[in-house]
């Protein structure tokens, strides 16, 4: 922007001066043909030069065609070099800078550019986002950049992402710091970004990020929304998709007579009835198809935006909605937004620059991810039961009480959130002196959560949990409110409405200073001011009329005397305090260096130690500015090496004084009497995590197309912000009470990212470029707090198998179980078999024992082992684009290898349906030594072993798209500047080994859960088409 | 140049005096909640506070399920081998210290506990009206609590009213036995003395409770003379009687009958999730020992836990109505209902005996909010006057100037009310009877395993119990960990 500007300013000063002989005219172009408006034109040696106008048009008078070179540059693109040789009409193309690398840089406070930069961070252009038409930013984030991994948390509508830069360095929050246009969002907050609106993102990966101080720790993520440019007049785009999504993948699971024959071999194993008299039942119910359906997500998005001398603007639109492939509109998600930014000279030197945003959300959720959830039900039905019976009426699936008909669940289920956002910046800059900037700024970031969840009267059949009616007949259950005295408990909603605001003002000077030709200094020091709160009001209403959603609010309910009904509220607020300051000192074009030193006060911490200090150093150097520096074909080649420390302070507000807020409930007189116990112990000692990092890299450009940045990082994090066990006797384990946080244990995570890009010259109007990114990462536990071996995570199965585990010596959240080795043959070989295993029969799994002391342990863990973790050693993403005349086409494609999943989505029920590999269990006539045979009958085949681990490695063709933009004299009597179609697929292909639906897992619930599969939402394959008009 | 020069330090002046104003920014204290510090300073805190400790005894549950199927009365059951598996390994007496259910039993008392030092270490900071009662009822909690500390763990640190920090706990060590019966009979001694017989809310602590609860430490203790006095006290004394009928004892709609003497309440008016039992207002015990997938009349379905052995249904003498009222032969009863080919039920996998916990089982118009498996309303009887009468009948037994006629008669009381013939034998033999007859009367409440190792019986009744090291059970490996790693071992775990 800044050196738009400042072109402009040069041209303009030039123009007048320019003395005219024959005049030039010309086209530039980007390599999609389309027109770059504002790009400058100058010629190469002389004073004189031009701005491309809204057709990417420009004249320039010239003094002699023949030996004129036409020097183009526009922000974002190469500069390129043009002879003329005499011609008076041309047309020039301009490639981008390979892999995103825009010249300019927000790096926090100011910008910088690629060639100064002395930090790791890798930049994303919002085009390349934009193109994927994915509408979550994260996701679209997913393998565009090294050192970030991206996970879908859920594949359904509106559902998140985990992102982690660099690793899990922590037991508790990994998420980076997230802000849009210096507005901070959460990473649940990015669902109202509309991925159309933003012109670049950067991601801060090492110790420079420590400008942002106690928040730095996992990173941060800088995202920049589109502007407008100076002295263009309105250009509009128009631009839509339609996509229709289905499921990619549908699980291998046994049909009718499959699963009469394999139950009736169960049972008959345990020596019960069996349960079908006649197996040939034919194919059954599919529950799968009766889930998953077809579903459709359209966009629409309209930006305008141009500029005169002193205003630039950009102004969005857009309305977005997705159903989902499992509920339909039953997992809708819709967003609909506009967005402002201006930029305007107040005088000459004073700039106002102002962003707004308003989003509105709707988002219906269906269970998921878990028992009880619809694809759970759906992969545990029995396929022997119809959806409906003759009657109509929806089949109970009796034989399990937590398995219902997911049909019947997903009519039942009405859970809508409703968000309101409005975001925003106003951001002055005055020029004290010409190389001294007074910045204040103020931002803003305001939401309104409203949610509505019905729960109807229903009845799923006998004894399963989730019925809210007595019987069939829908009769509402009965609530005593004194003895004797009993009402009807009908239907109910709950409404609840929550605000959340953050207020952040900052202020900042911006320095710079050149001295004896070869010195400069660049100052940035600032203060910011954040201050967030959040309150909430809920309530639950009962007997809601007729049982419909058309009555679902408070204020219809007919409880009588009110007495069921009951309301809740919350509030909280939490602050920060903070003072920075940053130096650059550069010498001559070679050598680059920095100090951050940054002070955070966080209202997150007690009086004892609310203040930290986070101070960063970084430096690079530009080798082939070295005159021994004679490799011809580099362009430049930069060395850069970084070490600072920055913080954590994502723990619950207070943490650091004991308050009553724990749950001290008992029953006086048969009602619920309130009580007070201390909630959280106190820990007035507590501080932030803190993260030392260390960074060494490598930014070649060889001039032949290609780019090369590689990193190797060391990222030590110490004081973990930890919950961990402590001592009963601390009587922290009653209900609502929890144990104090401390700061204790130490995750590493090393790791290399390697990009590299390619741009190939342009021959006989064919252009295509190509980049890959990929990272290797290893997590460590180094410590953990003391008198502690790990810390338990996550459950495997039914009661209490801990299959997760926080270790040192172990990535985060391993998993650790038994280890496998075949399956017993016969009851010989158990007799004969060195190691004991204790009520082992021919077909169980058989069980290594791991200490070597002749008796497999099941009360302990000394028989168990390391069976993987969640965190891929290797991913990368590759991206590929091609053009030749009007055709464009590109493919992306992510890959994560080296990470398992566990399969914990079967219901280990007798009447449970199961995956299709069990067709090839072990019985006396198939020995297998895959799976064990099947039984009603005691046996340890569903203990927490390998046999559930599965590798999750997978590449994805995340998308593959092709256009045709109409060749412009046809459409240019409409005024239309540029008509582009295109065809597209989302995660068209996946190569994996995994069972699952989806091998792309985040985690749902913490770093220890990750790699749980419950049932996971999967991300649905989208076929699409889209179109984009520019006026 | 001088000038702005000036200029700019001015506003860096003006920022910085600015900014070290704003450090009281910072400063801000938490909305519409009080300070575990600043608190004590009304009446009403001292009763919230209290509630509060009363909250933990709704982990009784774990009592229920672990007394009896540690014992010969019950296996573990539920849907799998690694569906709860402490339970299972206690069952097999196969336990060791890494165990989940021993643990929560260990850290729910505590937090008891610790919930009790906390009014107690303030108990001096505000003087009103009925102060004594509260603490009484508090020292009351605390002895119950630490009660059941020693009864699974033996020697248990000893923390009186003070809270320890994360740094104190780790220069405790455990405190033997007969100094935390020193301090569980010294509350319930100061307890009994404050409290009346009666309290008009349903749940309060009473003297009665104090008392019986003292009878039954002492009986723990082998001290019988001194137990027999007191439980003689609850006896004579107290408003308690037995009740016509014995299947009526574990209804809801009975509950608070005269035979009541300390029940833990629950409610069936909140929802909760298997994330939390100790979050409970309801009693999960009745859900998960509720058959599994029923689909019929009178009960509900649940998790089929502890289930009755065959031993304990064949030990009831003919006729004895309790077998039935405590005994669910679930097939029996399937086949004596009139559609009985349209009742369903599945068998867990993790053990199926064939008959249901029929005391604490979830029945239709007993169930609570959603997930009825675990909002049962149905109260735990931790002490019934059935069971002080037959206390007091042993410890008369036992007494070092034994008094068996007034044993009989206690025994006799129990038994008619079941219509069970009089037992008339005396010395040793009726020790034996009246043993039994705790079997028979209290079976499925949670007290077989107590009684069978207090009265040296545990070896002979239970499969796999190893004399010297059964009788306790281990403190959980992680306590021991958490804690510095300096406390011994039960012996031979």
């Amino acid at each position: 922007m800044i050196k738009h500007i400042l072109s402009t300013v040069i041209v303009a000063c030039i123009c007048t001066l320019a003395v005219a002989q024959t005049t030039i005219n010309g086209t530039v172009t980007d390599s999609l043909n389309q027109p770059i408006i504002g790009a400058a034109v100058v010629e190469k040696g002389a004073s004189n030069g031009r701005i491309t106008d809204e057709n990417g048009a420009f004249s320039l008078p010239v003094e002699n065609p023949k030996t004129t070179v036409l020097v183009v540059t526009y922000s974002g693109y190469k500069k390129r070099e043009l002879a003329v040789l005499g011609k008076t009409t041309v047309k020039i193309k301009l490639s981008e800078n390979s892999v995103g690398i825009s010249e300019v840089m927000v790096v926090g406070y100011g910008t910088s550019t690629k060639k100064e930069f002395t930090g790791a961070s890798s930049n994303v252009a919002g085009k390349d986002l934009e193109k994927l038409n994915i509408p979550r930013v994260d996701q679209a984030l997913q393998g565009k950049v090294a050192g970030v991994t991206i996970n879908t948390n859920s594949g359904s509508p509106g559902g998140g992402s985990s992102i982690r830069i660099r690793g899990l360095s922590t037991f508790g929050d990994n998420d980076p710091l997230i802000l849009v246009d210096g507005v901070v969002y959460d990473s649940e907050g990015l669902n109202a970004l509309n991925p159309n609106d933003i012109e670049t993102v950067n991601v801060l990966k090492d110790a420079t990020a420590g400008i942002y101080g106690v928040r730095a720790a996992n990173g941060v993520i800088l995202i920049t929304t589109k502007q407008g440019r100076a002295n263009t007049k309105p250009k509009i785009e128009l631009s839509t998709y339609y996509g229709v999504q289905s499921t990619a993948k549908r699980l291998d699971l046994l049909n009718a007579s499959e699963y009469a024959v394999l139950k009736n071999e169960m049972f008959a194993n345990g020596n019960d009835a069996i349960p079908f008299a006649n197996t040939a039942l034919g194919e059954g119910t599919d529950w799968q198809d009766a889930v998953f359906q077809d579903a459709n997500m359209q966009s629409y998005n309209v930006t305008i935006s141009g500029g005169s001398d002193k205003t630039t603007y950009s102004i969005g639109g857009s309305y977005f909605s997705q159903d989902g492939i499992v509920g339909g509109d039953k997992a809708n998600f819709t967003r609909m937004n506009a967005r402002v930014n201006l930029n305007t000279e107040m005088s000459k030197r004073m700039r106002l620059s102002s962003v707004f945003l308003y989003t509105n959300e709707e988002r219906d959720v269906l269970p998921e991810n878990g028992i009880g959830s619809v694809l759970y039900n759906t992969i545990n039905a029995f396929p022997t039961d119809p959806v409906q019976e003759a009657s109509g009426q929806y089949s109970y699936l009796e034989e399990v009480s937590d398995i219902i008909n997911p049909i019947a669940q997903m009519q039942n289920i009405y859970n809508t959130s409703f968000v309101d956002k409005f975001v925003g910046k106003e951001e002055i800059a005055f020029d004290i002196l010409d190389n001294l900037t007074f910045t204040n700024r103020f931002n803003y970031n305001f939401a309104l959560v409203d949610q509505k969840v019905f729960s109807p009267l229903v009845w799923y059949g006998p004894g399963k949990a989730q019925n809210t009616a007595l019987n069939a007949d829908l009769d509402p259950t009965q609530a005593e409110i004194a003895p004797g005295t009993t009402i009807d408990r009908g239907a109910s909603v709950y409404e609840a409405r929550a605000t959340y605001s953050d207020i952040n003002f900052e202020s900042f000077v911006n320095h710079e200073y050149a001295f004896g030709e070869v010195h400069n200094l660049k100052t940035t020091a600032g203060i910011s001011i954040f201050s967030r709160n959040g309150q909430g009001l809920g309530g639950t209403a009962f007997n809601i009329p007729n049982n419909s959603i058309d009555y679902a609010d408070i204020s219809a309910n007919l409880a009588p005397g009110g007495f069921l009904n009951n309301t809740n509220s919350f509030q909280f607020q939490e602050r920060l305090l903070s003072t920075f300051i940053r130096t650059q000192y550069r010498y001559s074009t070679k050598y680059n260096g920095s100090v951050i030193l940054r002070r955070d006060g966080s209202s997150k911490f007690g009086p004892n130690s609310r203040y930290g200090l986070f101070p960063t150093v970084s430096g690079s150097w530009m080798l082939s500015e070295e005159d021994f520096f004679n490799w011809d074909r580099a362009s430049y080649v930069k060395m850069r090496v970084s070490y600072g420390i920055s913080g954590n302070d994502q723990i619950p507000n207070f943490a650091y004084r004991g308050l009553l807020t724990g749950e001290g409930d008992y029953v006086f007189d048969d009602i619920i009497t309130k009580g007070a116990a201390i909630g959280r112990a106190g820990n007035p000692d507590l501080k932030w995590e803190t993260t030392r990092q260390f960074n060494i890299g490598t930014d070649i450009k060889l001039k032949r197309g290609v780019d090369v940045t590689v990193n190797y990082f060391i990222k030590n994090t110490r004081d973990l912000l930890f919950q961990p066990e402590v001592s009963g006797v601390l009587g922290t384990a009653g209900a609502g009470s929890f144990a104090p946080i401390i700061n204790a244990g130490d995750v590493s995570n090393k790791g290399v990212e390697i990009e590299l890009g390619y741009v190939a010259p342009t021959r006989k109007d064919f252009n295509w470029s190509t980049s890959l990114n990929t990272t290797f990462i290893c997590n460590k536990v180094t410590d953990v707090p003391d008198g502690v071996d790990f810390i338990p995570g996550a459950n495997f199965g039914v009661g209490g198998n801990v299959a997760t585990r926080f270790q040192e010596g172990y990535a985060i959240g391993y998993f650790i179980g038994y280890e496998t080795d075949g399956i017993f043959q016969s009851q010989e070989e158990i007799d004969n078999a060195p190691v004991v295993q204790d009520g082992a029969k021919p077909g169980d799994l058989r069980f290594v024992d791991q200490n070597g002391d002749g008796v497999i342990s099941f009360s302990d863990d000394s028989d168990q082992k390391e069976l993987g973790n969640a965190i891929p050693t290797f991913t990368f993403g590759y991206n590929l684009n091609m053009d030749y005349k009007g055709f464009d086409f590109s493919a992306n494609l992510y890959s994560a290898i080296g990470q398992e999943i566990i399969r914990n989505y079967e219901r280990q029920q007798p009447y449970a349906n199961q995956l299709g590999y069990n067709i090839d269990r072990w019985n006396g006539s198939n020995p297998t030594n895959e799976t064990p045979r099947l039984t009603t009958d005691l046996n340890r085949n569903t203990t927490f072993s390998d046999f559930y681990v599965e590798d999750g490695s997978f590449l994805r063709l995340r998308n593959i798209q092709l256009g045709y933009t109409l060749p412009k004299n046809r459409l240019s009597r409409l005024k239309i500047s540029s008509t582009r179609i295109y065809v597209a697929a989302n995660n068209l292909l996946t190569i994996t080994n995994y069972q699952g639906y989806d091998p792309d897992l985040g985690s749902f619930g913490g770093a220890l859960s990750a790699g749980i599969d419950y049932g996971f939402y999967p991300q649905a394959r989208t076929i699409m088409t889209g179109l984009s008009i520019k006026f | 140049m001088k000038k702005i020069t000036i200029r700019i330090f001015a506003i860096f002046c003006l920022a910085t005096v600015l900014f070290t104003s704003c450090e009281k920014f910072l400063d801000i204290n938490p909305l519409y909640t009080q300070d575990a510090e600043n608190y004590f300073e009304t009446p009403v805190d001292y009763e919230r506070a209290l509630t509060g400790a009363y909250d933990l005894l709704q982990s009784s549950f774990i009592t229920v399920w672990i007394g009896e199927i540690a014992s010969d009365n019950s296996i573990a059951g539920g849907e799998s081998v690694s569906d709860t598996e402490g339970l299972h390994e206690i069952d097999n007496m196969t336990h060791d210290a890494v165990n989940n259910e021993l643990r929560n039993v260990f850290r729910w008392n505590y937090a008891g506990v610790t919930r009790v030092n906390y009014i107690m270490e303030n108990k001096n900071k505000l003087d009103f009206e009925g102060k004594d009662q509260i603490i009484a009822q508090a020292q009351l909690l605390r002895a119950y609590y630490y009660f059941e500390l020693v009864k699974y763990f033996g020697d248990v640190p000893l923390v009186i009213d003070q809270r320890l920090g994360a740094d104190e706990v780790t220069e405790i060590s455990r405190t033997p036995q007969a100094e935390v019966y020193a301090q569980i009979e010294s509350d319930l001694t100061a307890a009994a003395a404050v409290l009346d017989w009666t309290n008009p809310v349903k749940g309060r602590l009473t003297k009665g409770v104090a008392l019986s609860l003292h009878g039954k430490a002492l009986l723990y203790q082998n001290k019988f003379d001194e137990a027999a006095v007191i439980l003689d006290r609850v006896i004579d004394e107290g408003p308690y009687d037995l009740i016509p009928n014995y299947e009526d004892l574990f209804s809801v709609i009975n509950e608070g009958h005269a035979e009541t003497i300390f029940d833990v309440e629950y409610s069936g008016a909140e929802g909760g999730s298997y994330g939390c039992l100790i979050c409970l207002e309801g009693n999960a015990a009745p859900g998960f020992h509720g058959i599994r997938q029923y689909n019929g009349p009178v009960y509900g379905d649940g998790n089929s836990y502890n289930m009755p052995t065959e031993k304990l249904y064949n030990s009831y003498a003919a006729g004895d109505i309790r077998r039935d009222a405590s005994v669910l032969d679930i097939d029996a009863f399937i086949a004596a209902q009139p559609n009985s080919s349209e009742i369903t039920y599945a068998k867990g996998g993790g053990g199926h005996s064939g008959y249901y916990n029929n005391k604490y089982i979830k029945r239709q118009g007993e169930i609570g909010l959603p997930d009825n498996d675990l909002t049962s309303p149905v109260n735990y009887k931790v002490i019934r006057f059935a069971d002080v009468l037959l206390m007091a009948a042993e410890a008369h037994n036992r007494a070092s100037t034994p008094n068996d006629a007034k044993a009989l008669a206690y025994l006799k009381r129990v038994r008619d009310r079941v219509n069970m013939p009089e037992i008339t034998s005396g010395g040793s033999q009726l020790t034996q009877d009246i043993w039994d007859e705790r079997l028979h009367e209290l079976a499925c409440e949670g007290h077989r395993f107590f009684d069978l190792v207090r009265t040296g019986q545990a070896a002979t009744e239970i499969d796999g119990f190893q004399t010297g090291k059964h009788e306790l059970f281990p403190i959980p490996q992680v306590e021991i960990d958490l804690t510095g790693g300096s406390w011994s071992q039960n012996a031979n775990y």
